[in-house]
């Protein structure tokens, strides 16, 4: 008897779905909304009517508003701050800087790569808008005007923004209240075999590199972050309302800052608008607002403006990157070097596992199959907003995905080979896995042509090739490029040996109680800022108990009812909690196994579970049959003597391995040789998964996640001027794509499930965002490649595009011939406000 | 950042444009959003200061009064200045010190800043008269560095340049109407007392 499918397998319907590209899934969820179905999310119901609840929703009877006085000055030293005239408003309560923090022991907090930030600036400014005082007042509008008369003199120290520059002799020492810190070198991290790598370098018939930076991005959800902390003197306990991607983590850290107990600290991620990585720190304002209500003993509300958001909050990438490829004359990579230059901002406040300074940067082989490799990376501080989160990636893997996908496009481009016949010569084959790759990751399943493959048909790969030939021959306006990006991830952190969080392993879990009416309530580790969870993880339950779909409500984000999990981020969800769920819901089973036995009267041994039906049947005997609805009745009202009553299981799930999900995007552009503008002809993205829960819910990710990707690769920079301003920190300058800048999305699918999770899924939220950018790029360049071309830096916005179309001499009216006049703006106009 | 420039005027000595340049009066009333430009004490606040009405300008003030009010090396000035740039309009209070001032070489030199909501400015600023090359008229050489932070800056950046040669260019068409109505008498009154000063 087997009540377990071998989901590792591919099932029939979903090899059927396979076939047929952007088309809607058949259905494998036996109609009850299990595994596969389009099931319509639970959550947008509220979202749609507008009842969401977020952190700003929140109001509590005699709520102070907090505001935070920040900064004009990238580095500068605090000479005297004088809360007088803020105080003097009506409406003020207090204003309260480092030394009353410093009163109640909460002046600075860790971050996350064992760094220690101030919540108050003590001493020293070290980036712009940081945070130097904060004023409580009974309603926003006082809070905010008063915050503007707080009096700050400042002795101001010249900045330095520019990684290279940080390291520098001469450059301004920034940490200089570290006690060992001499410069502004934070550390150096290696992976892979120098030696090795080199003698492959040597002796390699075909070397090339380029240079390319990752700029600093952010991840600018729709919703900035905010608190609303509500110190209760009478029990003793804090709630801090919070966007939060993992409460059960921020308790801990929380409880360690403050000295408050634990199991007096309760966190709570209500709807939260979005993440992205963002909301994985602590930051100053969620301790301000608490400090504040423990000290007043009242409700506390701290929301951040957009800009506060941009300019202070984790930001992510900012990596300068070279990358080298050794290979053979027919271009079979033999070895991959790396070397790149981290700007982390003033605090070493990275989101990643602990042990991972660099992230999960060493995927850098990529998909392909690579003797050797080195990577080295070198941290600096900088006066700029801390960071490094993995913005809407599995920790820096976007930046490896980039290099690899972009190097690979420049070797084809050195050996005149098809980049698409580059890939195929160099992918790990289907049957290599699992594969252990040069820096050692453990891949766990992958079928990479086949997914290029699909991707090249659906974008009739060589219908534009032909084109851009046409074009090139035609010495047409418009030009032609195509790019292409085979990336591969590492997603779903821990196992928990590996991957820690401030010390607390990656594992995460889920908690399932089926009521005596038979309908259930799975309460996760993870919280979600729009993934779905709350319909996702139901139709994992609904899969595994033969349940509907309708019949399970997912809890999520409150620390006093959910069982502890170490957040969402690094598209974990799926591969841990929801694994975590599908073991849980298998515990119920078997649990199950016993009343169905007792209710049916029949021995254990002959009961069978029969996941078309979702029932429990005497073998032999189908029609003797009992489904979950009636085994709950049982399991409270008729309990079998060797069982305790009650039909619940909590699984605490450790990933024994990560998981690596894939795809193939094919981008074609049109670039215009007069303006440089570059517009999309073709986007298409066929994605690897592994076994998919919610097809439409897959759909919805990808597509958001590449409209983030062009967002990257065309429009977004955070930019600092040599002041330390930030000059790209509001949305005015911090450009994010509108829907006049994203194409038409064609998805398609392949699906190669993990051996290892136990429904075969891998994750997939942040494959488009990581794959994407490379294709993009690779397509902008290509359509220069006959010229010269090898790269193009993001963002690749028209005057960038122009000034490369200028350079290898395609531009329609060259430089050379035109001559600029610049108006300084001195004979204009502007108008006064 | 840095400005500078120069400008003539004809027809105008160069004491007169000292003169003219000497008084606070005068410049606040050249400085577009400048509300006031008062000496400024060890208590001195912005938030209760209220700009005096009713003064006597130049020509018809009292030469006595103008030239007491004249700008002393040393000295700090309070200035409340108000300018809009982009879409931000701060207030911004401003200290200015006059570093030196040489009124045989008729050059002086300022340095100061400001603070306004979220945004903050620093500059050293100086001027220097000639004696146009005909005789007929002075030649008035200026220059400024400023650094500027914060919010103005990061919203602002593109259009900062635009608006600080639009202020100075309103500041010295002002400045050179005010120095022609500035007739002969209270020209020579003026200067001898504040050449008695030094």
């Amino acid at each position: 008897m087997s009540s377990e499918p071998d989901l590792t397998a591919e099932p029939e319907e979903h090899q059927h779905a396979d076939d047929g590209g952007p088309q809607p899934e058949k259905h494998c969820g036996h109609g009850r909304g299990g595994m596969g179905e389009e099931v319509t999310r639970k959550e947008d119901k509220r979202f749609i009517t507008g009842r969401g609840n977020y952190v700003d929703d929140i109001k509590k009877p005699g709520m102070l508003h907090c505001e935070i006085v920040r900064s004009p000055h990238a580095h500068a030293r605090i000479e005297d701050i004088d809360g007088s005239r803020a105080m003097a408003l009506d409406g003020v309560v207090a204003v309260l800087t480092a030394d009353d923090l410093l009163e109640h022991d909460l002046a600075t907090m860790p971050t996350l790569m064992d760094d220690t930030q101030d919540v108050l600036v003590n001493d020293k400014v070290k980036f712009q808008s940081q945070e130097v005082a904060a004023v409580i007042a009974e309603d926003r509008y006082t809070a905010k005007d008063a915050a503007e008369k707080v009096e700050v003199e400042y002795d101001v120290l010249e900045p330095v923004v520019d990684a290279e520059e940080a390291l520098e002799d001469d450059a301004p020492l920034i940490r200089d209240e570290l006690d060992d810190q001499e410069d502004n070198h934070i550390f150096d991290w290696e992976t892979g075999d120098k030696e090795a790598t080199q003698e492959v370098f040597d002796e390699a018939a075909v070397t090339v590199e380029e240079q390319m930076e990752y700029q600093r991005l952010h991840p600018a959800p729709i919703e900035t972050c905010g608190a609303v902390a509500d110190w209760d003197p009478g029990k003793d306990k804090m709630t801090v309302h919070m966007t939060s991607q993992a409460p059960h983590a921020h308790r801990t850290l929380f409880s360690q800052v403050s000295g408050i107990p634990e199991h007096k600290v309760r966190i709570v991620s209500p709807d939260v608008g979005g993440g992205f990585g963002n909301k994985v720190p602590i930051y100053p304002g969620y301790v301000v607002a608490a400090a504040a209500s423990y000290v007043l003993e009242q409700p506390v509300k701290w929301i951040e403006e957009r800009s506060e958001n941009i300019q202070t909050t984790g930001f992510a990438r900012d990596y300068d990157m070279t990358g080298e490829i050794a290979a053979t004359e027919d271009g079979v990579i033999q070895g991959v070097k790396v070397d790149v230059l981290a700007n982390h901002g003033a605090y070493n406040a990275a989101a990643q596992p602990s042990k991972f300074p660099a992230g999960f940067f060493n995927i850098f082989t990529g998909s392909y199959d690579v003797d050797a490799a080195y990577g080295s990376l070198t941290g600096a501080f900088t006066n700029t907003a801390p960071g490094g989160v993995a913005y809407r990636c599995s920790f820096r893997v976007t930046e490896a995905v980039y290099l690899i996908e972009r190097m690979v496009k420049v070797l084809a481009d050195e050996l005149d080979v098809d980049p698409a016949e580059i890939r195929r010569r160099n992918f790990i084959p289907s049957d290599a896995f699992p594969y252990e790759s040069a820096t050692g990751w453990n891949y766990d399943s992958g079928d990479y042509e086949k997914a290029l493959d699909k991707a090249l048909e659906m974008a009739d790969y060589e219908h534009y090739r032909e084109e851009q030939q046409r074009r090139i021959a035609e010495d047409a306006d418009k030009l032609i490029g195509i790019g292409i990006s085979s990336f591969t991830e590492v997603v779903g952190a821990g196992p928990g040996k590996q991957c820690d969080i401030a010390g607390i392993e990656m594992f995460d879990s889920a908690d399932l109680r089926v009521n005596p009416t038979g309908n259930a309530v799975l309460r996760i580790g993870v919280q979600t800022q729009g993934q779905g969870h709350e319909t996702t993880f139901a139709q994992i339950v609904a899969e595994e108990l033969g349940m509907d779909v309708d019949d399970i409500t997912v809890e999520h984000g409150d620390t006093d009812t959910e069982p502890y999990g170490l957040g969402t981020y690094g598209s974990r969800s799926t591969p841990v909690a929801g694994a975590a769920a599908a073991v849980a819901a298998r515990k119920v089973r078997d649990k199950a196994k016993s009343i169905a036995a007792n209710e049916l009267e029949a021995a254990e041994e002959d009961i069978e579970w029969d996941r078309e039906s979702g029932e429990f049947h005497v073998a032999g005997a189908p029609d003797r049959s009992i489904t979950i609805t009636e085994i709950a009745a049982g399991a409270y009202m008729n309990s079998p003597g060797n069982e305790e009553p009650g039909l619940e299981a909590v699984n605490y799930y450790d990933p024994p391995e990560m998981t690596y999900p894939f795809g193939s995007y094919i981008v074609v552009v049109e670039v215009d040789r007069e303006t440089g503008e570059v517009d999309f002809e073709k986007f298409v993205a066929v994605d690897d998964c592994g076994n998919r829960i919610n097809p439409m819910i897959i759909e919805g990710q990808i597509h958001g996640g590449l409209a983030q990707g062009i967002g990257t690769a065309m429009l977004e920079h955070v930019t600092y001027d040599d002041n330390g301003n930030v000059t790209g920190g509001d949305f005015m300058n911090y450009l994010l794509p509108t829907a006049n800048e994203i194409p038409n999305f064609e998805t398609g699918h392949t699906v190669t499930p993990s051996p290892h999770h136990p429904i075969g899924a891998k994750g997939v939220g942040e494959s488009p965002t990581v794959g994407s950018p490379p294709a993009i790029v690779n397509a902008v360049v290509d359509a220069m490649s006959h010229a010269g071309t090898s790269h193009v830096e993001m963002p690749m916005t028209p005057d960038t595009v122009w000034e490369e179309l200028d350079e290898v001499g395609l531009s329609i009216s060259p430089s050379e011939n035109v001559s600029f006049e610049f108006d300084d703006g001195a004979s204009e106009e502007p108008a006064d406000d | 950042m840095e400005f500078e420039g120069e400008f003539e005027l004809d027809g105008v000595p160069p004491e007169k444009a000292w003169i003219v340049l000497s008084d606070p009066m005068a410049v606040r009333d050249s400085l577009k959003g400048c509300q006031y430009i008062t000496p400024m004490g060890e208590d001195f606040n912005f938030d209760e200061y209220e700009a005096k009405e009713d003064v006597e300008m130049l020509p018809e003030a009292d030469p006595d009064t103008v030239a007491d009010r004249a700008f002393v090396a040393g000295q700090k000035y309070a200035a409340l200045m108000q300018v809009g740039v982009g879409s931000v309009k701060p207030r911004f209070e401003t200290t200015v010190t006059i570093d030196d001032r040489d009124d045989e070489e008729f050059e002086m030199l300022a340095s100061g800043g400001g603070d306004a909501s979220g945004s903050s400015f620093s500059m050293n600023s100086g001027m220097r008269i000639h004696e146009l090359d005909d005789g007929d008229g002075a030649r008035i050489e200026w220059w400024t560095e400023a650094d500027v932070s914060g919010r103005i800056a990061q919203l602002g950046s593109r259009v900062i340049n635009p608006v600080a040669n639009k202020i100075v260019n309103n500041f010295f068409g002002s400045i050179e109407k005010q120095m022609s109505d500035v007739d002969e008498e209270t020209n020579s009154g003026v200067t001898d007392r504040l050449r008695n000063m030094l």
